[in-house]
């Protein structure tokens, strides 16, 4: 999952590993336990710590497991083959020890901890562990840091890994959110990605979901996969509405190097979709599920009125996060960590973390990079950034460059700017701001991208906010 | 003299011993008169303890022997005694590793020891097999002249073979009475055989023709012996066959260089006269000069003036090359060797020029003519914020290349950079790679020019070496343009000559002579606007012919023609680094090309691009980049904002290196591929 990001430490493991705890945080802990126990009481005390250093309240578990890779895939994922029955398979019940392992020896920094408001088990394919072990993960999830009762815990499940009587036993152990792998719903499109399932297994799944009565599930889809034309685009999201999912999410196809899809394919050239054809798609998406009653509230996120994938939204809010598994990212303390994505340099760095081996180097966070993960992060978002309290964070000044240097994408209908009444400012009066710098940083309240075109383009103008914050 | 610069410079004072002994086994090798004590000693073991006493003890007794020169008398070498010649050849025929050869074969250089192609110091010159920058060496040679064992101070003149060298080759030529002719056995005469035997010849020079690389297979010395017949009417019996390579026939070259090259003709007891042959530059000593004394003789500590400049100098150092710089506080007539002077610059010395006694005075050796710039291109800093770095290392490598010219200019796209006029293609070439590879610069360079003339109907006359200082829609009547052009020879397999005329003729260029070299291959000699050829010519040229063709051009002066300024826009914005000037007939295909190409090289941005080409206000050529449909990473996995970030870090690095005019980014590639096409 985090190749890039692991690289550099990999190199260095295990002597200098980054730290999902650190030691800053031990002192914190002797130096500042009453204030903060204050803190957790008192919101007054709270707004005063960035809500980015505060302890999390969700945490993503890495099930890596799978029947076998994906052609698209290079998530940190362990092919099982199709042999071994997974209620047998040593590896998963050997990872499941190691990962309880982990989370036991995950220091805290606060007393008490805040229960976990999300828990989201995602791969791999978590589905394929047997409910018995996943019972395991929140047991410890559990008596470390506490689940709250109204938690959203979320399963990503492949069509043909479970049957009615495991998804039943997975809701007994609370989970009630599913988050079903579709992907596509043709056959030929479904063999080409290497998917391990076909459309009789998506209908199959969609009926256990139904009928084991989870409220609140999700259909994901990947958009632009070679050989898909608009027809069949158009019949994935049709047959998506009429499942009624309270959720869809549309993931474009990202062909990465070193998969197989990154080796045989470039990007915009047959048999994938030109680039043309993929924005197409993204529009097609965005208009037929808008008509459909769904909110597109994220780039590739869309939901029924209440149903916002909570867990995802700590992401995109900049929220404080915990990660446990192989390759897994956590965002803990203001500090982002990523864990080895190869199971024996995971196993290790556990073993370290048990012996307090892990340690922290305080490369605590500029704000520069924090004002860019926040632009990047909320743009994301139908909300998009909430200006005001990024120019409390970050001083009026950057605020003012931002509305400026976005003035032609105003124009151009890509950027949008919302005043605190969440009603659009509309071209003519941001013209007249851009005169005025004293209105221009009172007046508007939210900065977003439009739906669709600026969405679509939302890497180039969010690299033109990062132009100005690393000016 | 780099390694030995670079070894002195690390060694500096505290390992001076060092430094001298690298300077001694060098030097020393014995088969001159050399009063050398030390000499035994030197080629002792190299055991790491004995290495090092010996260094030190040879640092002592050798450095007067050596260091102060009078261990080579130079007065015991009077001009019958001294041999000046040059090596000449068509570029990969041998002349480097020719040169090698007959260094070690003198003991100048130790067999296996300095890196091959000794001569050629550059990195370029290496990479390339080419040299750019004059060397002298010297080398004493035992032999047997009319019956009895005699020293002869052989001097080797290294020249640059190409043709945008042709001035300081002939200026090299005139420091020499004879040259060797090498060709290659199996290639035969090439086309700059065919310059370089003609620079030689108007020179009076004697001509040794060495038919080299006789070890291979395709080797075929008799049609080569030929060729030289019929070419140049050399005497198929004087030719030498040799294999530098092998060895083989080796041995009859230096004789030959003594027995047939007649001695420099210089007389003794007039004024010093001394022609400049290179110089180039060292932190160090500063300027050093090549210099053949053609009359008289230099002294260390002479007051010298320049016949070019009118400068004096006091001469702080003189010596020979063998092949590092031994001072021997003398040159006399006919000799071969460096001055240090004080010169600041090399802008100071110039090729060609006669240097002399203050207070004599003398006719300047004919010949010097100030450097001529055939070609011209701008070069900007690849980030704009770089201007320093590049003027930094351009002021480095000026310092060593006076025959580059500089100016400052300021374009609209690229922002503060240089117009650089240089002798020919191949010296732009060589200069863009110096400044990458010794000065790690990183530049765009714009497509090179010409010097154009155009003349208006006031009388006004503008000499145009940036296309876009030159107005579009000009005040008066344009009553003429000139162009430069030159002379081609090219030389190919017979069965080529019909794809070469047609490449000709496209390029404008007009038939001078059409003949066979011998049955297999044809000689043709063509006019040709030196603005066809600037760019893509002499690879266009080898590819149709297989890499078989060669090629050489020498100027041939101005001719009227019709030129047009064409502009390159990008909605509706002239972008003044892409402005060209081309004949009327070919702006269509001309502007047609520029702009496919552009819309290929400019990445799609968020708003429509219209790119055009126009002569004056007339578009003649338009293509339409449509707005970027998609640019967005649809997922952020499992919350790995670090990755994410990167990429779109990367994606604003990206944008932050193009170059920008009116709201169009250009990427460098835009600017680098334009020079691939005419």
């Amino acid at each position: 999952m985090l190749k890039l990001s692991f690289t550099p430490l990999s190199t260095t493991f295990p002597s200098k590993i980054i730290p999902p705890r650190l030691l800053k945080s031990i002192t914190t802990n002797t130096l500042s336990q009453a204030p903060q126990t204050v803190r957790q009481n008192d919101t007054t005390t709270s707004t005063n710590t960035p809500q980015h250093k505060l302890p999390p309240k969700s945490a993503y578990i890495h099930l890596p497991f799978c029947r076998k890779r994906c052609h698209y895939c290079d998530f940190p994922i362990i092919a099982l083959g199709s042999s071994s029955a997974p209620e047998e398979d040593p590896r998963i019940l050997n990872y499941i020890q190691t990962l309880c392992r982990e989370i036991k020896a995950t220091s805290l920094n606060s007393n008490p901890n805040p229960s976990l408001e999300t828990v989201f088990f995602g791969g791999g394919t978590p589905s394929l562990v047997p409910p018995k072990l996943v019972s395991l993960v929140l047991e410890t999830l559990s008596s470390k840091f506490g689940v709250s009762l109204e938690a959203e815990m979320s399963m990503e499940m492949d069509p043909g890994t479970f049957d009615r009587g495991k998804l039943k036993e997975l809701m007994e152990l609370r989970v009630n959110r599913v988050s079903l792998g579709v992907q596509a719903f043709q056959d030929g499109l479904l063999k080409a990605c290497g998917r391990a399932h076909g459309v009789k297994e998506i209908y199959e799944a969609i009926d256990i979901v139904k009928a084991c009565g989870v409220e609140n599930w999700s259909l994901d889809l990947i958009s632009s996969l070679p050989h898909q034309t608009p027809e069949m685009w158009e019949e994935s999201l049709k047959l998506t509405i009429q499942a009624h999912p309270t959720h869809v999410s549309v993931y474009d196809l990202q062909v990465e190097k070193d998969t197989k899809f990154g080796v045989l394919y470039t990007p915009g050239e047959f048999p994938l979709p030109s680039e043309d054809l993929s924005a197409e798609f993204y529009r097609m998406a965005s208009r037929m599920l808008t008509d459909a009653g769904y909110n597109h509230y994220e780039i590739s996120s869309y939901c029924r009125s209440g149903y916002m994938c909570k867990h995802n939204y700590t992401y995109w809010k900049n929220e404080p996060f915990y990660g446990f598994g192989l390759g897994s990212a956590s965002y803990v303390n203001g500090i982002r960590f990523s864990r080895p994505r190869k199971l024996k340099e995971f196993m290790h760095y556990v073993e370290l973390l048990e012996d307090g081996g892990v340690n922290c180097e305080d490369d605590s966070t500029d704000a520069k990079d924090l004002a860019m993960d926040v632009i990047m992060l909320s743009l994301r978002t139908a909300r998009g950034l909430d200006l005001k309290s990024f120019a409390k964070a970050f001083g009026c000044e950057l605020v003012l460059s931002l509305c400026k240097v976005y003035q032609p994408y105003v124009e151009s209908g890509h950027i949008v700017f919302l005043d605190d009444k969440l009603k659009t400012i509309t071209v003519d009066e941001y013209s007249s701001l851009l005169s005025d710098d004293r209105k221009m940083s009172e007046v508007p309240a939210f900065l977003r991208l439009s739906d669709p075109d600026g969405f679509l383009l939302s890497n180039e103008l969010i690299s033109h906010a990062f132009g100005v914050v690393g000016s | 003299m780099v390694c030995l610069s670079r070894a002195s410079k690390t060694l500096k004072s505290k390992y001076a011993q060092f430094s001298h002994f690298i300077f001694i086994g060098r030097a020393n090798n014995g088969t001159a008169p050399v009063a050398n004590s030390c000499n035994s000693r030197l080629v002792s073991p190299y055991s790491q303890l004995g290495w090092r006493q010996n260094a030190f003890f040879c640092s002592h007794s050798c450095r007067h022997s050596i260091k102060d020169g009078s261990s080579i008398d130079l007065s015991q070498y009077p001009c019958d005694k001294i041999r000046n010649f040059s090596i000449i050849a068509h570029v990969d025929h041998g002349k480097s590793t020719l040169a090698d050869r007959l260094l070690e074969l003198t003991g100048t250089i130790r067999k296996g020891h300095g890196q091959p192609q000794y001569l050629d110091k550059l990195q370029v010159e290496r990479e390339r097999g080419i040299t750019v920058k004059a060397q002298t060496a010297t080398m004493f040679h035992k032999h047997n002249f009319l019956g009895s064992d005699t020293y002869f101070l052989l001097n080797l003149i290294d020249t640059p073979g190409h043709v945008d060298f042709s001035y300081e080759v002939s200026r090299s030529l005139a420091a020499c009475q004879g040259a060797l002719l090498v060709v290659d056995a199996a290639q035969g005469v090439q086309a700059q055989t065919v310059a370089n035997f003609y620079l030689a010849f108007e020179s009076n020079l004697a001509i040794i023709p060495v038919i080299n690389k006789i070890d291979q297979p395709t080797a075929d010395p008799d049609r080569v012996k030929a060729q030289l017949k019929s070419m140049f009417d050399l005497d198929p019996s004087d030719a030498l066959l040799t294999s530098a390579k092998t060895g083989q026939g080796l041995e009859k070259v230096l004789p030959a260089v003594i027995e047939r090259i007649p001695p420099p003709p210089g007389k003794s007891n007039s004024p010093l006269r001394m022609l400049l042959l290179d110089s180039y530059y060292d932190e160090y000593k500063g300027v050093i000069c090549h210099v053949a004394v053609v009359d008289g003789a230099v002294r260390k500590g002479d007051k010298i003036s320049s016949a070019a400049t009118g400068r004096s100098y006091e001469i702080s150092d003189v010596g020979i090359m063998h092949p590092e710089l031994i001072p021997t506080g003398v040159l006399l007539t006919g000799q071969v060797g460096y001055v240090v002077s004080g010169m600041r610059s090399t802008k100071e010395a110039r090729v060609g020029d006669t240097l002399y006694h203050c207070r004599s005075t003398v006719e300047p050796l004919p010949g010097f003519k100030p450097a001529k710039h055939m070609v011209f291109s701008g070069l900007y800093p690849a980030d704009g914020s770089d201007f320093e770095a590049l003027n930094h290392a351009i002021e480095r490598l000026t310092c060593n290349d006076a025959s580059v010219s500089v100016t400052k200019e300021t374009s609209s796209a690229l922002g503060m950079g240089f117009r650089c006029g240089f002798l020919g293609l191949l010296h732009m070439d060589v200069f863009h790679q110096r400044l990458e590879q010794e000065h790690e610069a990183h530049v765009i360079s714009t497509v090179p020019t010409v010097p154009y003339i155009f003349e208006y109907s006031d009388g006004s006359k503008l000499i145009v070496q940036n296309p876009a200082t030159l107005p579009s829609n000009p005040k008066h009547r344009l009553t003429a343009c000139l162009e430069p052009t030159v002379v081609a020879t090219i030389i190919i397999p017979s069965e080529y000559v019909g794809s070469v005329i047609t490449l000709c003729s496209e390029r404008r260029g007009e038939q001078l002579e059409y003949s066979f070299i011998d049955s297999q291959r044809a000689f043709m000699k063509y006019r040709l606007p030196l603005r066809e050829i600037v760019v893509d010519f002499y690879n266009e040229l080898k590819s149709i012919t297989s890499g078989y063709a060669s090629f050489d051009y020498e100027d041939a002066g101005y001719q009227t023609s019709d030129l047009v300024k064409l502009d390159v826009l990008l909605n509706g914005q002239s972008v003044d680094a892409m402005a060209t000037i081309v004949h009327k007939s070919k702006a269509q295909r001309v502007g047609r090309e520029l702009v496919e190409k552009l819309k290929k090289f400019i990445d799609r941005q968020m708003f429509e691009i219209t790119i055009q080409a126009a002569i004056g206000s007339k578009v003649i050529a338009r293509e339409t980049l449509s707005a970027m449909r998609k640019n967005v990473l649809a997922k952020c996995y499992g919350g790995d904002v670090t990755r994410k970030r990167k990429l779109l870090e990367k994606q604003k690095e990206g944008k932050r290196r193009m170059k920008r005019v009116g709201s169009v980014d250009i990427p460098q590639e835009a600017f680098h591929e334009l020079l691939k096409s005419s």
